[in-house]
């Protein structure tokens, strides 16, 4: 489901967010790289109807957890993303990083990858990763040598200079993981970042991903429909009803559980299905 | 035949079949009605014309005349149709406000203006500058508004997510991201904003090549009036190629 | 923590409904427009620079009605009359054209070059050829109205003509039509589809040819006056004027989209042209 904004363009954000600072900087700091989802609605007006989107959604990530949220495609799952990036502001409930509410408009803590990769068609590659960092400030030179760097971690180095249109869905998927990756974020949101691609790239990038995080530890919030990805990369499973969404289950995933050959995984994996309402054996 | 040559055949002699035809054409129609020169000259007659338009310097100040009230006018309503544009495109209640007024002066033509202009500003350079700017301003600020609103909404995303404010974002994604569009129609308002410099200048002027036409037609030098549409023809299409080479060098990413 | 963000939520219902926001603020545009207007004719009104004696918006609306009581209709009536027997004339020459063009290989590729050429040079040129040609009367402004349409509309004729929707010929052979058949079932409602279209967006190029074609010839019709009340300085009936034309430019182009809309439902706009 993509994220879909109040107006068909995306309408004035105020230029500076409005941070509620939490009353005393200790309980800041308690609360440092913590994500809280707290009962938040949210719903839009599309064709004169309200239409309900998400529906008391609460829940925490720890900080440096991933978290990866499932559910039914279109439930909202892209929805509660954009909340968490700050491109919209929930109807209802709130939602905290840092132990502040995020922010509407920009965020420099976090990054996002969307699930149309979204790369300025008139930049190379390279130059769509450093943007962020230019924009962020850095010179010209460091933001270069940053993007090449986090290019090459995702295989992308030959295609340094290549346009948008020159590549596959994968590749542009995967640059705009390298883009999100290069702000180096305390708060990484993913949104279906491996959908596009095939079967046994996904394996692979699903293993480089684990290794990405060990840069920084941020935060994740990473939205899939796969399941099985869910498991390999989650440290929590977030299950997610179908539309208006609420959290069905929080499902905690151990290191055991990843391994694919262990009966502990079936288990995990039968039980997340079992959540979604599909069994996990399919009968003749 | 050959490929290649089968296809020269068809793209270049063909054409020129069609050429021959029209001129063909031409000469029967001046034979059987024996038309006088004044009424349909040959088409000889016209190329010399043409040849002889060319080496007088009245002929270049009247284009040139032309040429600088067009390209004048041209920059400016460019210039300020796309900032208009991108304030319709970007700010939603600026667009619902000044949509009507701009729909309802888009009905009045570039033309119904021009006795306006004579009014105030007579014949001099100025209000046929102006007329150009109006006529190419409408096209611009209506395409570059539908171009603006129309970009991907997820390079919007993107570009708030790092962290450009709202101008930077219209500056740098929207614009750049609206680029293509605008070229054609940067193309499309050069070819109405020649039009509407002729234009005015057959109706009042006191200098250029739609008055060096409309005194030939009133002396019935009827050569000089069709070479002076050969001109205008092939000033119209020289400027709107122009264009499009640069607007494709520039901005065309695809 | 502070509030929480409920103000959302409030301000929703305070909201109004996108298209009682479009009215208001349009309405409100509007006004500032004639507001401007308003203002701006006080600060010439004693002459002074280029622009000299701009009216008031009462003064045009007042000349608009002294107008409307005296000789609108027939001027109206006048260049309506040019212009439908161009637009027809030219729409149809366009469509006969544009289909023997489309639809033979051979003669398409010897005549729509010199078509294209001919494009770019608008019929506003060719009006003093035409007053020579043709004199002041109605054959003039005809022929230029007529090939104003002609060549906007030749490029929907040509593209209908050769554009039948590949599902719809694989139906027509598996029914086993014959090419007579198939021209009268698929490429004419095709071409005259795309010639109704390419029509509607040739009205403004069509109204336009007329108020030149006046301009210059000046003997009858909305243009004429345009010239004429342009000679005795009266600016407020030379803005009255203008915008009877623009008014019915605007009521032709709404007339017609209403039309195609009912006539050809599963038909969106291509371009819409500016002017």
């Amino acid at each position: 489901m993509k994220i879909r904004v109040e107006t068909p363009h995306p309408d004035p954000l105020p230029a500076s967010g409005e941070r509620e600072r939490a009353s005393v900087p200790a309980e800041r700091e308690a609360h440092r790289g913590e994500l809280v989802v707290e009962h938040v609605f949210h719903g839009y007006a599309a064709a004169g109807r309200e239409i309900d989107v998400l529906h008391d959604v609460s829940f925490r990530v720890e900080p440096g957890h991933v978290a990866c949220v499932v559910g039914p495609s279109g439930c909202g799952k892209s929805t509660l993303l954009g909340l968490a990036a700050g491109l919209l502001r929930p109807s209802r409930g709130m939602l905290r990083f840092d132990g502040a509410q995020v922010a509407l408009g920009r965020n420099p803590h976090l990054g996002m990858a969307f699930q149309q990769p979204g790369l300025f068609p008139w930049m190379s590659v390279r130059e769509n990763v450093a943007i962020g960092l230019r924009t962020r400030g850095q010179s010209r030179r460091d933001a270069r040598r940053v993007a090449d760097e986090f290019l090459d971690t995702v295989g992308l180095a030959d295609f340094r200079d290549a346009y948008p249109s020159q590549l596959s869905g994968g590749m542009a998927q995967r640059v705009g993981i390298a883009r999100a990756l290069a702000l180096r974020p305390r708060l990484l949101l993913l949104d279906e970042p491996f959908a596009a691609v095939d079967a046994f790239t996904r394996l692979k990038l699903q293993q480089e991903f684990k290794a990405l995080l060990r840069l920084n530890r941020p935060t994740v919030l990473f939205v899939t429909h796969d399941v099985p990805e869910a498991i390999a990369l989650g440290d929590v499973i977030v299950v997610m009803t179908q539309r208006p969404a609420s959290v069905q289950r929080i499902i905690p995933v151990a290191r055991e559980d990843r391994d694919r050959a262990s009966p502990a995984y079936a288990r995990k994996l039968a039980d997340t299905l079992a959540c979604l309402g599909v069994t996990s054996d399919i009968q003749d | 035949m050959t490929r290649p040559r089968r296809l020269l055949a068809r793209h270049v002699a063909l054409p020129l079949v069609g050429v021959e035809c029209v001129l063909a054409i031409w000469q029967a129609t001046l034979a059987v009605y024996r038309l006088p020169a004044i009424v349909l000259p040959s088409p000889l007659a016209v190329a010399k014309t043409l040849v002889d338009l060319v080496q007088t310097a009245a002929f270049w100040r009247d284009v040139g005349v032309s040429l600088f009230e067009f390209v004048t006018g041209y920059a400016i309503g460019v210039v300020l149709g796309m900032f208009v544009g991108m304030l319709m495109g970007e700010a939603r209640r600026f667009r619902m406000a000044a949509t009507p007024v701009v729909e309802s002066l888009r009905f009045v033509v570039p033309f119904a203006w021009i006795p306006l202009t004579i009014l105030w500003f007579g014949t001099s350079y100025v209000g046929k500058i102006l007329l150009v700017a109006y006529a190419v301003f409408f096209v611009m600020v209506v395409s570059t508004a539908r171009a603006v609103a129309q970009v991907e909404p997820t390079l919007s995303r993107v570009g708030t997510m790092l962290g450009m404010s709202r101008w930077r974002l219209a500056w740098q994604v929207h614009l750049r991201a609206a680029a293509p569009t605008l070229a054609s129609a940067a193309r499309a308002a050069a070819a109405i904003g020649w039009i509407a410099v002729v234009a005015a200048e057959y109706v009042g002027a006191s200098a250029g090549l739609g008055l060096m036409i409309t005194n030939a037609a009133t002396s019935l030098a009827t050569s000089v009036v069709i070479g002076g549409m050969v001109v205008i023809g092939v000033i119209g299409a020289g400027v709107s190629a122009g264009i499009g080479v640069l607007a494709r060098r520039w901005f065309d990413y695809r | 923590m502070a509030t929480i963000a409920n103000g959302a939520e409030s301000a929703a219902a305070a909201r109004l409904s996108p298209r009682a926001t479009a009215w208001l603020l349009g309405c409100a545009g509007m006004l500032v427009a004639l507001a401007v207007w308003t203002v701006l004719s006080r600060l010439f009104a004693h002459g002074g620079g280029v622009i000299n004696r701009l009216p008031t918006p009462l003064a045009v609306a007042r000349k608009l009605v002294a107008y409307a009581g005296n000789d609108l209709a027939s001027d109206l009536l006048a260049s309506l009359h040019v212009f439908a027997v161009g637009w027809l004339v030219g729409a149809a020459s366009a469509a006969l054209i544009g289909l023997v063009l489309g639809r033979s290989d051979w003669l398409g590729r010897i005549f729509l070059p010199i078509v294209e050429a001919i494009r770019p040079v608008s019929s506003i040129a060719w009006v003093p050829l035409a007053i020579v040609w043709f004199g002041f009367g109605l054959t003039s402004k005809v022929f230029l109205v007529g090939l104003a349409v002609f060549l906007v509309v030749i490029v929907y004729a040509v593209d209908g003509s050769r554009r039948v929707p590949a599902d719809l010929e694989r139906t027509a052979t598996m029914l086993g039509m014959n090419d007579r058949q198939r021209f009268a079932s698929l490429v004419l409602p095709g071409t005259l589809t795309e010639v109704l279209i390419g029509s509607r967006v040739a009205l403004m190029s069509g109204w336009g040819t007329v108020i030149v074609a006046e301009l210059v010839a000046a003997d009858s019709g909305l243009g004429a006056h345009l010239i004429a009340v342009e000679q005795s300085y009266d600016v407020p009936a030379v803005m009255a004027t203008m915008i009877c034309f623009a008014a019915t430019g605007f009521a032709m182009n709404a007339a017609f989209t209403w039309a195609e809309r009912r006539m050809l439902p599963w038909r969106h706009d291509r371009e819409r042209e500016a002017t």
